[in-house]
């Protein structure tokens, strides 16, 4: 099926989230979901999704792996409002509560092919002495209420957080039409003069 | 007209006497761009690391721009802060980096800067803390009053960030 003027590009993602990097915790699941702007819209897959929860292997990295596929594409009008994943970890305190060990957000990658990235997880900090004396007690952490607000550039002036750990996800990215609606997102090649003559 | 697209994060910063460090940041262009939508400033987090001593942010930036020219290509400025457990926060840094002109994935890294009392005011700076500002942050992105400064090396601020053109060739604009 091909169509000449097209109105909606489109963005395929497909990946998982590998593994995780946190020196001081176990027994960890994440969570993850995608925040993107007004033009854009998934087509097929999942837009969040809750893994199984892993231990630490016995080799000597220590990594957490979950090897959690993704897999979703996307359709929009304009690159403005990109996708971001938004990865939330959690784990069991303790007393065997779930709290938060990070959150965590990237933008989907631009280009096609495969890419890896590692993010960095933080939590928010209480934002007084009283508080954190009270969350020590209660052995309740500071919580986002909604993690997407990490995807987002505002009203992060009040926050203070402690980063304490990595996640990398690999991204397979396949993109359709972007060029037919004008859009560069890789550097214009040098047209090759001519090429070599095959046999 | 043509369009740009600015999507990334400012990731975090490395380099600085201290973490706990945040940062103020803006974007500066010619009267020839319109910003279409997004924020073309902010503050991010104050991270504490606890492993490294890189701090992250992860502060995500998008934006849209239209111009009918080529002159004042966006320019992102920044003001790392660093913040001690009182609150109280302290200038440590300012630095500028042009906005790649190339489209595809770029990974930068900007290097800060900060101004450099009299020996005065560097001994009072390292009992009490503060230090010298600068009056118009403008000097930040403008070459032309630098020369009345001392100032001294700081930490590097790293930032991914995305350029997406569109309509550029439309005008014979080559990048």
């Amino acid at each position: 099926m091909t169509t000449n003027n097209p109105s909606v590009f489109l963005l395929m993602v497909n990946g998982q989230i590998e593994t995780a990097n946190f020196p001081e915790y176990d027994d960890l699941y994440c969570k993850y979901c995608f925040v993107y702007g007004h033009d854009w819209a998934p087509t097929a897959g999942l837009e969040e999704g809750i893994s199984q929860i892993t231990s630490k292997g016995r080799d000597s990295s220590q990594s957490l792996v979950w090897n959690f596929p993704l897999d979703i594409t996307f359709k929009s009008t304009n690159p403005f409002g990109w996708p971001q994943i938004v990865v939330s970890v959690y784990g069991p305190d303790t007393f065997g509560n779930d709290v938060v060990r990070g959150y965590g957000a990237v933008h989907v990658p631009f280009t096609p092919g495969k890419h890896t990235r590692t993010i960095p997880m933080f939590v928010p900090e209480s934002t007084s002495r009283l508080q954190r004396f009270t969350s020590w007690l209660m052995g309740r952490r500071p919580e986002f209420t909604d993690p997407k607000v990490v995807a987002q550039g505002e009203g992060r002036e009040v926050t203070r957080v402690r980063s304490q750990g990595f996640v990398t996800i690999q991204f397979n990215i396949v993109t359709k039409d972007m060029k037919k609606l004008g859009y560069d997102v890789t550097p214009a090649e040098q047209t090759p003069a001519g090429r070599p003559a095959g046999p | 007209m043509a369009e740009l697209h600015i999507i990334g994060q400012i990731i975090g910063a490395s380099g600085f006497p201290e973490s706990s460090l945040f940062c103020k940041w803006g974007v500066h262009t010619g009267g020839a761009w319109k910003l279409l939508s997004g924020l073309k400033e902010g503050q991010t987090q104050v991270d504490i690391p606890q492993i490294g001593e890189m701090a992250y942010w992860s502060h995500p930036i998008d934006l849209h721009y239209s111009t009918k020219g080529l002159q004042g290509w966006p320019k992102l400025h920044l003001q790392v802060w660093h913040q001690d457990s009182f609150g109280r926060c302290q200038l440590y840094g300012y630095g500028y980096c042009h906005v790649p002109s190339s489209p595809g994935q770029h990974r930068l890294q900007c290097v800060t800067w900060r101004p450099v009392g009299t020996w005065q005011e560097q001994l009072a700076q390292m009992f009490v803390g503060g230090g010298p500002q600068l009056r118009s942050p403008d000097l930040i992105y403008s070459g032309a009053d630098r020369y009345r400064l001392h100032t001294e090396a700081m930490g590097t601020v790293e930032l991914e960030l995305c350029i997406i053109l569109r309509h550029f060739d439309r005008y014979g604009v080559e990048s």
